[in-house]
């Protein structure tokens, strides 16, 4: 046994001065910090995202586009004369003029109403019906869970374009934007029933559930004012990121001919019929997908900063 | 006794002359934050380690133990940077180290061992692919031994090692050829019989492959009385160099894992907790490092496993010579392990010295809060108290007195418990409860103590109707829980209520603090908004948090905090029974101190009674009135806490007792 | 392994039979009648309408159908076009060519995606990083049609490096450049997972034990953080092969390839539902094999999975 004499060389008794090392009480609150739930932490780790206020100003903006495409522009996208044919910009038409003689700009403007509205209404349905499904499979587990779960690899095995054309083109002569939507839903919610199932049932298994059960709360009870308000953090994120790829799933079918009526104005249509002319008159094609490309990126990056701020593994719990 | 004093003696001189090892003088660590902020996880902290030692550095999470251990080796995490101060292995400045230059001390010089063995191993590579690379990294030989001049030096007092050939490895190839060699020689030195097989058994477990040297089997032969120029010869004709495959096994063997040569070949997630934490020894080993920083490394294992690991380990780096640096939060387990300690608070070095010396007489007053909370020790003194015939009531946290243990009456009444579970893809049950009978006397505490696996928090699922038992009964008050249903159930989970172990999940991250603890007033309808907001005051003061806090959200408050929040929420319906599922487990030894007196003041002011599920039978000592001592799913033992403590039955009750770190230290009695 | 794989293909079954079904339930037992799709904007002739209904099978009950166009399919007689060529015939000539397209733009996806993929989650935060992190989130956000075009105006019109369109008898240069176009979006997919598998697995623990193993940057890299980022890479790129046969109907559209997607939509247009159908659940299948084979490849990636 080593004892005081044999003490090593810089090993010898030492005990910090108190005044360098004051003794604090054990386990105090830190009062000063204000309070922060979970979303208002996540508020402010967004609010100081770059991604988050250049996509939130873009995807704003957009939105006012939509909603009011009068004021950025009085003349009407439809209002098409071949005297105009691939006339080039001039006062009043900055863009200049399709094949058909109508006012690029113009349209454009008025294409964003379409493409926001195809990729909003599909996203709220996705959103319903997955968060619906996915969580009455992970809830239930059991059978239930395991019919869905097929049902849902079933959809997932379906490439969607595909599924869409397939679909669509049965409907060619409806002209409702709601056929595009509700088909872009149709293959759309797996995706988030699958998040939303995996979200229940890692929440499901919490031990704030049971300690709820053990407190007399009842399962239905656990599951909406638990369970769900925890598992809602995934979901929102693949929403963001989903309506993103709708606006371009719908561009896409409107470019192939059996999305979107060629009467209503869209991006995917005027691109499609600009393409015949890429070789001649490039810039009739480029401004719609810019337009088109812009968006999505709105979307896609509000997708990426939400994720990182309502990421479990990026916040220390 | 007079060989040991002489090697310690030795071992002395050796230190004195070749210096410190490791040498830490005024180290200083920063992170930095997001936003730009420089904070100091170590500041001014100095230690050393001398060659052959075992240094203790103590301190609760978040002290800068592991951060400045972890410094030494270049491996801080994210933004950490030596900002000042310095660090010496062998002499030589290794703190401005460019992580090139760290390639060449780590692994060779200085292995680690790390705290969670569950993160530790790559999944994907098999384990002796992960022992391997240590070792063709470093460029081992690995056909001979590499000791260090310490062993070398301690090692001579015991055997003539004659040529460097002497610590050739065997191989596993000439293993049957030596065993046969070996039999014919004891045949012809006229051993027979009982003997004979003894010794041959000895030498068939002793001689492993890539672990056992020449001058080891020889040694061997000539204790079991062959004549040493025979035993050299045989040793010189039959050792004569292992394959990395054996080395291996070897490596694995000596780090206490049995049948190495297959396990070798098994990915981690085949192991068990303890049985990974043994590769990660003989991986932090492999190289025969001078220093192992051993990081908490068996805080995730069972008591029992935790402390066989760590005498496998004080064998194994006294025989090679190995220093090891030993970060632990557990005082009493330093002490007990390491000759120095270094205790640390808030990123500094607050006191240091000789073990026993720390711990008998400790300054800081740190230091004397940790002695004075360490529920190792303190079931220590209280053992050593009444030992020495003197009343341990004073300095025990809690005591029912014997009569009213007698003659309260029974609140929770368990009878033939049983619980299966279906094993997944097969058609076997698996016991998890066996037939397990106890009762809970009203205002008194119950402690269940088991292992991982043992099924003691099955049992406080089916006591709290969490879950249904296969069969045997559950009675609460005289009336059969099963029979609970609607308005009854509802009015027994209004009397026995849970307290759960994790303190991160327990709270739901999204209710604020007042909705976590008023939920409970809300289910069963108790009072208006105002009477609620009023409850839940009187709680938070009840367990003496500020009222500020109702509007905080579980992520702000520390472990602790959130723990005494969940025995607020529990009480907010003034239960009969709180059942505590290793409710103080995840805590530092002062925050558990604290949440412990909680719960007895708790249980004095409200007569409530507990049952107190933990794997610590340490903590038991100071809380528990009766205990139940469970493994693999049976009931072991059944007794108050002083028989248990005082007369344990059971060889599984003794081991559990021994495995309580520090348990075998002496204590000052005299403590303020 | 062996009961891993017996347990993942018989839980294909049901997916195939499920998927089929519902492609065949979408195309003719939707509202909307198929036949009259045929037909297009001209009168419908009831004469022929009713020949072709009974052609295919139409008149019987829905199930009948179903299991009528299964037996067939499972002898690979999907019928005829209205031409009169066997369908599996026309199928025959063009997958080889979309599955040419398809391969290529899964080298250049799986190439170019976990090189900058890696290179950006090992150096987090230069520069370059920035860079490769704008483009993809930028290739994502461009629709396929789009990147096509732009892509056709400047390599194959103003700078004239690659032909512009491919034709009906493609050779490697013809296809490069819509091999590119099919495979960018997901190169960019596969850039950010691998970027951020990378930047996690970096701090992990066993990587810290690796290194104070001793091991060298390089060998730790290798051995234990690109090995283990692999794995869920691995995963999308296989499920992607399949997804590209299906994605390749926009490229080879706007490239002019005679491949599958070619086929397809010249058949939607054309309203031959039954080349539709047909293909649609060739390719299903060709998607779910795929997914066989990565849970296979996952297993023998991830010992984990190999004896679950």
């Amino acid at each position: 046994m080593t004892d005081i004499n044999t003490t090593l060389p810089g090993q010898e008794r030492y005990v910090a001065p108190l005044e360098e090392t004051p003794l604090q009480t054990v386990d105090t609150v830190d009062e000063s910090a204000p309070a922060t739930s979970m979303w208002s932490d996540a508020w402010r780790t967004l609010r100081r995202n770059p991604l988050f206020i250049i996509s939130a100003i873009l995807i704003v903006f957009i939105i006012f586009v939509a909603l009011f495409p009068g004021v950025f522009t009085k003349t009407d996208p439809n209002y098409c004369t071949l005297d105009d044919s691939l006339e080039p910009a001039r006062p009043g038409h900055p863009f200049g003029f399709d094949m058909q003689g109508c006012d690029v700009y113009a349209r454009v403007v008025y294409g964003t109403r379409t493409s926001l509205s195809v990729g909003i209404l599909s996203t709220l349905i996705v959103v319903a019906v997955g968060t619906l499904i996915g969580a009455i499979a992970g809830f239930c587990g059991g059978w239930i869970d395991a019919v869905l779960s097929r049902i849902v690899d079933i959809f997932m095995a379906i490439p969607m374009l595909l599924g869409a054309i397939v679909v669509l083109q049965m409907f060619r002569t409806v002209t409702s934007i709601w056929k595009v939507v509700l088909v872009l839903a149709l293959f759309g919610w797996v995706s988030t029933a699958r998040i939303a199932r995996g979200a229940v049932l890692s929440s499901k298994n919490l031990e704030f559930n049971t300690a709820s059960t053990a407190l007399g709360s009842t399962p239905m009870r656990n599951l909406f004012r638990h369970i769900l308000p925890n598992s809602l953090a995934p979901i929102i994120v693949i929403a963001t990121t989903s309506l993103g790829s709708y606006i371009v799933s719908e561009a896409t079918l409107s470019f192939l001919g059996i999305g979107l009526p060629s009467t209503t104005v869209s991006w995917g249509g005027d691109i499609s019929n600009a393409q015949s002319i890429l070789r001649t008159d490039p810039m009739v094609l480029f401004y719609p997908s810019v337009a088109l490309a812009v968006t999505v990126l709105a979307f896609i990056m509000m997708g990426d900063a939400v994720k990182d701020a309502l990421d479990p593994k990026s916040r220390t719990a | 006794m007079s060989e040991q004093t002489n090697i310690d003696d030795k071992l002395d001189q050796l230190q004195r002359a070749e210096g410190p090892l490791l040498e830490v003088k005024d180290l200083q660590v920063d992170f930095t934050t997001d936003d730009g902020r420089a904070v100091h996880a170590v500041r001014d902290s100095s230690f050393s380690v001398y060659p052959g030692q075992w240094v203790a550095i103590v301190g609760e999470s978040g002290s800068g133990k592991s951060t400045s251990a972890m410094a030494c080796l270049g491996l801080l995490p994210g933004t950490g940077k030596v900002v000042g101060g310095s660090i010496k292995l062998n002499g030589t400045e290794i703190s401005h180290y460019a992580q090139k230059e760290f390639v060449n001390v780590r692994g060779s010089k200085m292995g680690l061992v790390p705290q969670d063995p569950m993160s530790n191993l790559n999944p994907v590579w098999r384990i002796g692919t992960q022992v391997k690379e240590a070792l063709v990294a470093n460029n081992m030989d690995v056909s001979h031994e590499k000791r260090s001049d310490l062993a070398k030096a301690l090692a001579n007092a015991d055997i003539e090692i004659k040529s460097e050939g002497d610590e050739t490895f065997l191989g596993s190839k000439e293993l049957p050829e030596l065993l046969e060699a070996a039999e014919q020689a004891l045949v012809g030195i006229g051993v027979e019989g009982d003997a004979f097989t003894r010794k041959m058994e000895y030498f068939r477990s002793e001689w492993v492959p890539g672990s056992e040297t020449r001058w080891r089997v020889a040694d061997d032969l000539i204790k079991a009385g062959v004549k040493d120029d025979d035993a050299w010869y045989i040793a010189k004709k039959y050792v004569t160099g292992s394959s990395m495959e054996d080395r291996i096994a070897g490596l694995l063997v000596e780090a206490g894992l049995p049948d190495a040569a297959t396990r070798a070949r098994q990915y981690p997630h085949e192991f068990s907790g303890g049985m990974r934490q043994r590769a990660l020894i003989a991986i932090g080993l492999a190289c025969r490092p001078e220093l192992l920083i051993a990081d908490e490394p068996t805080s995730a294992l069972d008591v029992t496993v935790q402390k066989k690991i760590l005498d496998h380990l004080q064998d194994l780096t006294d025989s090679l010579g190995t220093a090891v640096l030993f970060i632990t939060h557990d005082l009493g387990l330093a002490a007990e392990r390491a000759q120095h300690i270094v205790v640390m608070y808030k990123g500094q070095v607050v006191e240091s010295g000789p073990s026993l010396e720390v711990l008998q007489h400790p300054q800081h007053p740190y230091t004397k809060r940790l002695v004075a909370a360490a529920p190792s020790l303190a079931s220590q003194r209280i053992v050593s108290v009444e030992e020495h015939g003197q009343d341990a009531s004073s300095i025990m946290e809690h005591k029912v007195n014997e009569q009213s243990l007698e003659t309260a009456d029974t609140i929770i009444e368990v009878s033939h418990l049983t619980r299966e579970f279906k094993l997944p893809r097969t058609k076997d049950m698996f016991k998890a409860v066996d037939d397990v009978s106890f009762k809970v006397k009203r205002g008194t505490t119950l402690a269940i103590v088991g292992e991982s696996g043992s099924g003691k928090s099955t049992v406080a699922n089916m006591v709290l109707k969490l879950l249904e038992p296969t069969s045997g009964t559950v009675t609460y008050n005289g009336s059969d829980i099963a029979q609970f249903k609607g308005k009854s159930l509802l009015d027994f989970r209004r009397h026995v209520q849970p307290v759960f172990q994790n303190p991160y999940g327990s709270l739901d991250p999204m209710y604020s603090i007042f909705r976590s603890i008023e939920e409970p007033l809300r289910i069963h309808k108790i009072g208006d908004k105002k009477s609620r907001a009023a409850r839940v005051r009187e709680l938070l003061d009840l367990v003496e948090l500020p009222e500020s806090v109702m509007r905080r959200y579980p992520n702000e408050l520390s472990g602790g905090q959130r723990q005494r929040i969940a025995i607020a929420r529990a009480m907010a319906l003034n239960p009969d029974v709180i059942v505590c599922d290793e409710a103080v487990s995840a805590l530092d030894v002062l925050v558990q101190d604290q949440v412990l007196h909680l719960l007895n003041d708790l249980q004095a002011k409200n007569g409530l009674s507990y049952l107190f599920i933990t794997h610590d039978l340490a903590v038991v000592r100071q809380i528990a009135d009766d205990v139940v001592v469970m493994q693999h799913g049976k009931l072991v033992e059944h007794g108050t806490t002083d028989e248990v403590f005082l007369h344990p039955q059971q060889q599984y009750t003794r081991d559990l007792l021994d495995a309580i770190p520090g348990g075998k230290l002496e204590l000052g009695l005299n403590l303020d | 392994m062996g009961k891993y794989l017996l347990r993942r293909i018989l839980q294909m079954i049901p997916v195939v039979l499920g998927t089929t079904l519902l492609v065949y339930a979408l195309v003719f037992a939707l509202p909307g009648d198929p036949v009259k799709a045929m037909f297009g904007d001209k009168p419908v002739n009831e004469a022929v309408a009713a020949q072709i209904r009974a052609e295919y099978n139409l008149d019987k009950p829905f199930i009948v159908q179903y299991f009528l166009f299964l037996k067939n399919a499972l002898t690979l007689n999907f019928g005829e076009t209205f031409a009169g060529q066997p369908v599996i015939a026309e199928i025959g000539r063009a997958f080889p060519v979309t599955i040419k397209l398809a391969l290529m733009a899964f080298c250049f996806e799986a190439i170019f995606g976990c090189v900058f993929g890696v290179i950006s989650g090992l150096k987090k935060g230069k520069w370059y990083d920035s860079v490769i992190l704008i483009v993809s989130l930028l290739l994502i956000s461009v629709p396929t049609f789009v990147t096509g075009f732009v892509g056709q105006y400047f390599l194959g019109v103003k700078w004239r490096i690659l032909p512009v369109t491919a034709g009906a008898n493609p050779g490697f240069f013809d296809l490069l450049m819509p091999a590119m176009v099919l495979g960018s979006v997901s190169m960019a997919y596969i850039i950010r997972l691998a970027r951020s598998e990378v930047s996690s697995n970096i701090a992990l623990d066993y990587v810290r034990t690796a290194r104070a193993k001793g091991m060298s940057n390089t060998s730790v890299t290798f051995r234990h953080i690109l090995r283990n980022s692999m794995i869920p890479v691995v995963t999308y790129l296989g499920q992607d092969l399949g997804a590209l046969m299906g994605g390749a109907m926009i490229t080879e559209q706007i490239f002019n390839i005679h491949g599958i997607g070619f086929l397809t939509y010249q058949s939607i247009l054309k309203g031959e539902a039954n080349m539709v159908v047909s293909v649609v659940t060739l390719l299903t299948l060709v998607f779910v094999v795929c997914n066989l084979l990565v849970d296979m490849l996952y297993a023998a990636l991830d010992p984990r999975i190999r004896y679950a």
